[in-house]
């Protein structure tokens, strides 16, 4: 095998949901063993829809065998004295651990950043929250749609007329892992120059309110502050509809604007009040009826592909996850990774975030089953017996 | 004095608009020296151009290149280098400085460094331990997509997050601005750390190759999954609903235009609900036990929450349902943002100075993550046009001073963009009354005390 970015650090994730197994999933991605290290019970992606088949095992939620594959999987429950005397053993000897807790539980069971620092003097701990370990909310309880509120997007999402609007899915969780995973990654680069410990703290509504690059400075630059868009007379470069399916269109790239007229096939639309962007505001209603009327009989598949071939033109179509699933693009970057799973069998997953040359995305092994790798970690990592191993779990600890 | 993680790292940054330049600014943030190369008829968009945004004090000045708030943001902390890179003598200088350098970042369409000789397979050979990061829409290959242009923008929709996206029962929608754009910048900063580490270990360099489709296709996975595996498509656009909880949904609070969210995720939150809106009577309805009744159920619970947060203000109605247990908070946008003391406590926003008395200190967002044992700050604003063109040229690459000159004579480099054109401004009333912005709030300095 190659040599990977991460091939001499060990994780132990303790997260549940989202944010954290995607953190070290993409770790593990890059060559770090990473232990799931999850409750009796399972974590949460275990809970979470759509599951294969239909059928709510915890084996068979599809999210979950996504986002913790490529990592071995133990069950320890924390809440326990012995179970968090062996999490503290496992800490001192691992790099990295992952975690996702309301800010405070984890100190609760003595397992806080200073008392695993204790025993692991150059640990990085990654703390995924969603208002951060400090400040005035941090004790405050989150959940994707309040990142998307006070994160600063919805107050501009949606239309005038209606209410405030989110992102579908679960984007400010997935964001945060992303954040959570570069973060840790950067502590890692400089622990290896100066040895030091780390906590590193990712807050959800700063990650969501990161990508406001126009909306933040506006404010302390003019006075100014974005709203939600009129209703009326401002489709043109958000959705809009077509023959089957919905379509977006941009100026900009490589098209001039008469390119824009030509693909349209509305000559009129050359005329200074559309061609002019200040004046096209002005018109937009009038603008709109006559992009709909161009499009009303043209499909989403026609249009991509004149529009970015012939025209060079900036343009989207409303993709489903039908199309995403066999989309060529995507086959052709080998997003998609086939798996063999003992409980659903093969099937494939998205997989490859990007290319790269060196330390390559490798697929080692799917998702573990729950307490998989009990006994491996408890006798070889911990020198427990397998005896002991069968005792522990009849304490209720593994 | 704490080491940076990136101290001592060299990054020429070519690229332009949000993605890789945000990307690169917070390399600035983290210690690295970022050097940011534009053309002298092909500045950063972001300088001037319908994405800046407004200018200090809405007035555009004498180089209104050097002044939009976005720009700063986006470029915080970077150098400025300007060279003419269709002229051979200009691409000659980037060469140069690429050799210098530990990371070399580009966002062109896959023929131009080709057309250069800068693509991998000959930067490799040039300068074995230089990493190179390319990002593309739909990511360099032999792809069906490859070569077409793409923003975040229209992005949104093909990478199938609009799908899913939109009011109730609605047709699609948008949200927020050029969302994969922000998801590229991190896939950065993240895929760097990985490359900075591998490139310690073992001398190499290495090219990472980032298509913004497929970061925005990995983050609908669960979506993709039901497909994949089980041949359905459930990505119903339900709005503000939560798939599987009930309710959740975003309410009209007191004030004009104020609004705040929240959700219930379990009996007993449910319970805390009615109890705080005085609703005691419904937390043993049948119609209302059980998520799948409250789901069922969502619009006429909507209606009640609403009349209850309508008599409270968007702040209230966060510590109300908050000290009762509830997620809940208000919608902030960016006045909220920029004066939340939360934010302020958290080192979240950031006053950066600048030695151009009209810029003066102004109030730009820091990083979303801190690292408990160093200390990571915005470096400065974003850099004057061509500020390090005579540091760089001269000073770093050793050409003479007649060859300097030379190059400013032929516009290989400049301090100035060659392209005149008059910088549209507007009356920001007018942009309110066109429904360009919400509002605007003269008092804004005052407020942030700058």
């Amino acid at each position: 095998m190659l040599p990977a970015a991460l091939d001499d650090i060990k994780i132990l994730d303790i997260s549940q949901g989202i944010s954290g197994s995607y953190c070290s999933k993409l770790l593990a991605d890059f060559g770090a063993e990473v232990i799931k290290v999850e409750p009796l019970g399972g974590e949460q992606l275990r809970t979470m829809g759509p599951f294969f088949d239909d059928d709510p095992n915890p084996e068979k939620s599809l999210i979950h065998i996504v986002l913790n594959n490529n990592k071995k999987g133990i069950t320890l429950n924390l809440e326990t004295t012995s179970g968090a005397r062996m999490f503290k053993k496992l800490v001192a000897q691992v790099d990295v651990v992952v975690e996702n807790y309301h800010p405070g539980y984890l100190k609760s069971l003595g397992l806080s950043f200073e008392d695993l620092e204790k025993v692991n003097p150059k640990i990085v701990m990654t703390s995924i929250t969603g208002f951060g370990q400090s400040g005035p909310y941090s004790d405050y309880k989150s959940e994707d749609i309040v990142a998307y509120a006070m994160g600063g997007v919805m107050a501009f999402s949606g239309t005038k007329d209606r209410e405030p609007l989110k992102h579908g899915g679960f984007q400010s969780q997935y964001e945060a892992g992303l954040n959570a995973a570069l973060s840790t990654g950067f502590a890692l680069f400089g622990r290896d120059f100066d040895g030091k410990s780390q906590h590193v703290d990712v807050s959800v509504q700063e990650v969501v309110n990161a990508s406001l690059v126009m909306n933040q400075p506006l404010f302390p630059f003019s006075g100014a502050v974005q709203g939600r868009r009129n209703p009326k007379g401002t489709m043109y470069t958000q959705i809009m509809p077509c023959a089957d399916g919905y379509f977006v269109s941009q100026t900009g790239a490589r098209a001039t604007w008469d390119d824009q007229v030509r693909f349209y096939g509305k000559p009129e639309l050359a005329e200074e009040r559309f061609a002019n962007p200040v004046q096209r505001l002005d018109h937009g209603e009038e603008f709109d009826s006559i992009l709909l009327d161009a499009t009303k009989d043209r499909t989403m598949k026609e249009m991509f592909k004149t529009a970015s071939e012939e025209f060079q033109m900036l343009f989207g179509i409303s993709q489903t996850p039908e199309d995403l699933s066999s989309c060529p693009q995507l086959e052709s970057r080998n997003f998609y990774q086939e798996i063999d799973h003992p409980v659903i069998g093969k099937t494939k997953i998205p997989f490859r975030l990007f290319n790269i040359t060196e330390s390559p995305f490798q697929h080692r092994n799917s998702a573990p089953l729950l307490g998989q790798h009990n006994e491996e970690i408890y006798t070889e990592n911990l020198g427990y017996s397998k005896e002991d191993v069968i005792r522990l779990r009849e304490l209720n600890i593994i | 004095m704490s080491r940076l993680p990136l101290e001592g790292i060299r990054i020429v940054d070519t690229s332009a608009i949000f993605a890789f330049p945000y990307a690169a600014g917070v390399m600035a943030d983290l210690g690295a020296e970022v050097i940011k190369v534009e053309g002298p008829s092909r500045v950063e968009p972001i300088r001037t151009g319908m994405l800046s945004g407004a200018y200090p004090e809405n007035d555009p000045g004498d180089d209104p290149w050097n002044r939009t708030p976005t720009f700063h943001v986006v470029n915080r902390g970077k150098k400025s280098l300007v060279l003419d890179l269709r002229n051979p003598k200009g691409l000659k200088v980037l060469k140069e400085l690429v050799l210098s350098a530990d990371v070399f970042l580009e966002n062109f369409t896959p023929r131009v460094t080709r057309n250069w000789g800068m693509d991998w397979p000959n930067l490799k050979e040039l300068k074995p331990d230089i990493i190179m990061m390319s990002n593309t829409g739909y990511g360099h290959g032999d792809g069906p997509y490859s070569d077409y242009p793409a923003v975040a923008t229209s992005q949104e929709a093909s990478h199938g997050l609009t799908h899913l996206t939109g009011y109730n029962g609605d047709i699609p929608s948008k949200v927020g601005q050029s969302y994969v754009d922000f998801v590229a910048s991190w896939t950065c900063l993240f895929a760097l750390s990985m490359a900075l580490r591998h490139r310690k270990k073992t001398g190499k360099g290495m090219w990472v190759d980032i298509g913004m489709y497929q970061l925005g296709a990995f983050h609908i996975g669960e979506f993709l999954m039901d497909w994949v595996a089980n041949g359905k498509d459930r990505s119903n656009r339900i709005g503000n609903r939560h798939p599987w909880f009930a309710p959740q949904g975003c309410y009209p609070c007191s004030g004009d235009n104020e609004w705040a969210v929240l959700s219930v995720r379990d009996d007993h939150e449910w319970e805390a609900l009615c109890n705080t809106i005085g609703r005691s009577d419904l937390v043993n309805d049948s119609k209302y036990i059980g998520h799948a009744n409250r789901l069922k159920n969502h619009d006429e619970l909507d209606q009640i929450i609403s009349e209850w947060t309508k008599k409270h203000d968007k702040w209230e109605v966060m510590e109300k349902l908050q000290n009762a247990g509830i997620p809940s908070g208000p919608v902030m946008d960016s006045r909220d943002m920029n004066t939340s003391k939360h934010y302020w406590d958290r080192g979240f926003m950031e006053k950066v100075e600048s030695d151009d008395p009209t810029l003066g200190t102004r109030v730009l967002m820091g990083r979303p993550w801190k690292l408990s044992n160093t200390p990571i700050s915005i470096k400065g604003p974003g850099p004057k046009l061509g500020e390090g063109n005579h540091r760089y040229i001269v000073g770093e690459l050793g050409y003479s001073e007649e060859e300097y000159q030379e190059l400013i004579d032929e516009t290989v480099t400049a301090d100035k963009p060659t392209d005149t054109r008059p910088i549209p401004t507007s009356n920001l009333d007018d942009m309110v009354a066109k429904g360009v912005y919400g509002y605007w709030d003269p008092e804004y300095r005052k407020k942030l005390g700058i």
